[in-house]
């Protein structure tokens, strides 16, 4: 990196009337000359040159106030962005659905039971050594695995209920029953989280899912109104998931710092 | 406890007292003692040997079963000294790998924002930044961090994963199986960077190829989850002294199990010596072929 300063100072360039080269000291550069501080000028010239700009979206969170620190935790992980692109995906059909006017209500229940699987997509398929070649890596850091978890949880989250209350708007349902996914979405991505604790992240959240959707039809049936499970009574019982799903979260955090193997 | 670590210069101490860790049906580690601190040690070992999973409970990302281990005597399966011991280590496990489509700077500066925790050398975001950049350097990727990881060849891509260990100047480097992919000229340079860091940091690296364990302080050698050796590597090599020889035709079924063909026609031979046998000097590589098959 410090080059051979000496040799292009000796380098005749201009005849026979090239003054002699300055004296060079013992750290190879001329005399009068320190060498720290050519280091930490490179050190900031090279900070320019070599490093690049952050993505599009990392500067769009950080207009936002979002700590660049914590940015780049959200979206430097490719495994996430994949999980998004896949939630982001049923989202689309979901919008597609609910733009056919003539089927209003079939719309919303459709609306209703997939809108909360899109973030337990997003947090169970981006966690883990299957999605994460980083992962055993990043375990090793004093980052604790839940509170990265946690962090990238609440991004799919937030990102995924934006675009989902833009699909809930293609309705034209009231807003109360439309956006009845809501409580659903973070009750279910706890649940998931809860159900990481004790399986591998996708069994995790395939089960939450097939949990989910068997429970809404069951109770949809048995009361002869498809919409039962987004009542109040079923809100109610979301917020004591999101709850439960919580503490035992944070109560087995351990588990999301130590690898999972074969015990 | 200090929980904003700075880089101290002084190599982590590392103990381990009948650790066992069992995987599946088998124990991979089995009451596994070792008291360390300082130098370049190498575990080596044939595969399934246990090597993985004894740099995975120094790394923290396992518990041992049973037993115990304490590093700067910080218990690990205590949560509060697990992050502290976090901030102390740099750790390269074996097969991992970084995104190919984010750029090399990003990736190791991902990495350095999950270490930089209570980590006084890595924060604010410009000492980062450079700190990044620092170790780029080291690795010989400084020029590369603008392009995409997934334009690199194999060998560059455990630099960078190489790299991202060094970060905060750890005081305990685990490495497990450094050399995978680097060409002669690479691992030469990850021989200087360990040499050279040997001083300031407890190194542990685990390999499965003798030449690279003949060059370290210390060698560990394990098998079916048990040391069976661990001492220097002259030592190692002596556990050959006169049972290695060269002869001109492959040695009589039964009379020596360990023998091989070298590139002058002749079959080196480890084992009880023949009468009149011409004997050559061991090598680290004779004496843990002769322990393996002991």
């Amino acid at each position: 990196m410090n080059g051979d300063v000496s040799g292009d100072m000796n380098r005749d360039m201009s005849g026979d009337h090239q003054p002699p080269p300055p004296p060079v000291g013992p750290s190879g550069f001329p005399h009068g000359i320190d060498p720290a501080r050519i280091e930490r000028n490179w050190t900031a010239i090279s900070s320019e040159l070599f490093v690049p700009r952050p993505s599009r979206v990392e500067r769009w969170l950080q207009r936002l106030s979002v700590p660049p620190s914590v940015t780049r935790l959200m979206v430097a992980t490719p495994a996430l962005r994949r999980a998004w692109f896949l939630a982001l995906g049923l989202v689309v059909l979901i919008g597609l659905a609910a733009a056919d006017g003539t089927r209003t209500r079939e719309n919303l229940l459709a609306l209703l039971v997939m809108a909360p699987l899109v973030p337990v997509l997003g947090v169970t398929m981006a966690y883990g050594s299957r999605s994460d070649p980083a992962h055993e890596i990043s375990l090793a850091t004093p980052l604790s695995g839940f509170r990265l978890i946690m962090i990238r949880s609440a991004t799919v989250l937030a990102c995924s209920v934006v675009v989902l209350a833009l699909a809930s708007l293609l309705t034209g349902a009231v807003p109360a029953l439309a956006f009845g996914w809501l409580l659903p979405a973070v009750g279910l991505t706890a649940a998931a989280l809860a159900l990481m604790t004790v399986t591998t992240p996708r069994r995790a959240g395939a089960i939450a899912a097939t949990v989910w959707v068997v429970a809404v039809t069951t109770a949809g049936n048995v009361s002869n109104d498809p919409l039962v499970a987004f009542t109040a009574a079923g809100q109610v019982l979301m917020v004591v998931i999101v709850g439960i799903g919580l503490v035992v979260s944070y109560r087995r955090r351990d588990r999301f710092d130590l690898l999972a193997v074969a015990s | 406890m200090n929980r904003t670590a700075t880089a101290t210069g002084h190599p982590a101490q590392v103990l381990m007292f009948g650790a066992t860790r069992t995987l599946g049906k088998n124990a991979a580690i089995a009451g596994i003692d070792l008291a360390a601190q300082g130098g370049l040690i190498t575990v080596l070992g044939p595969n399934g040997a246990g090597k993985t999973t004894l740099l995975r409970c120094l790394a923290t990302v396992l518990l041992p079963d049973s037993g115990s281990i304490l590093i700067d005597g910080l218990n690990p399966g205590h949560e509060s000294d697990r992050l502290e011991i976090r901030r102390r280590i740099g750790y390269l496990p074996q097969d991992s790998g970084v995104a190919d489509s984010a750029t090399v700077f990003d990736v190791v500066d991902y990495l350095a924002v999950m270490k930089s925790i209570g980590h006084a050398d890595l924060n604010p975001e410009r000492s980062r930044r450079r700190q990044v950049l620092e170790v780029l350097d080291l690795v010989g990727l400084a020029d590369k961090a603008s392009e995409r990881v997934g334009s690199l060849s194999g060998g560059m891509k455990q630099r960078v994963v190489l790299a991202q260990t060094l970060l905060g100047r750890p005081s305990l480097l685990l490495l497990d199986e450094p050399a995978t992919g680097l060409d002669p000229e690479e691992r030469t340079r990850l021989r200087s960077i360990l040499s050279e860091r040997r001083h300031q940091a407890t190194i542990i690296q685990s390999t499965h190829l003798t030449e690279q364990a003949a060059y370290g302080d210390r060698i560990l050698v394990m098998a079916a989850g048990r040391v069976l050796f661990d001492g220097p590597p002259e030592r190692l090599a002596a556990v050959a002294e006169s049972r290695a020889w060269i002869q001109p035709t492959p040695p009589p079924a039964g009379s020596t199990r360990t023998f091989w063909q070298t590139s002058d026609g002749h079959y080196r031979c480890l084992g009880r010596p023949p009468p009149g046998a011409e004997t050559v000097a061991a090598t680290v590589e004779d004496g843990y072929l002769l322990l393996l098959n002991q």
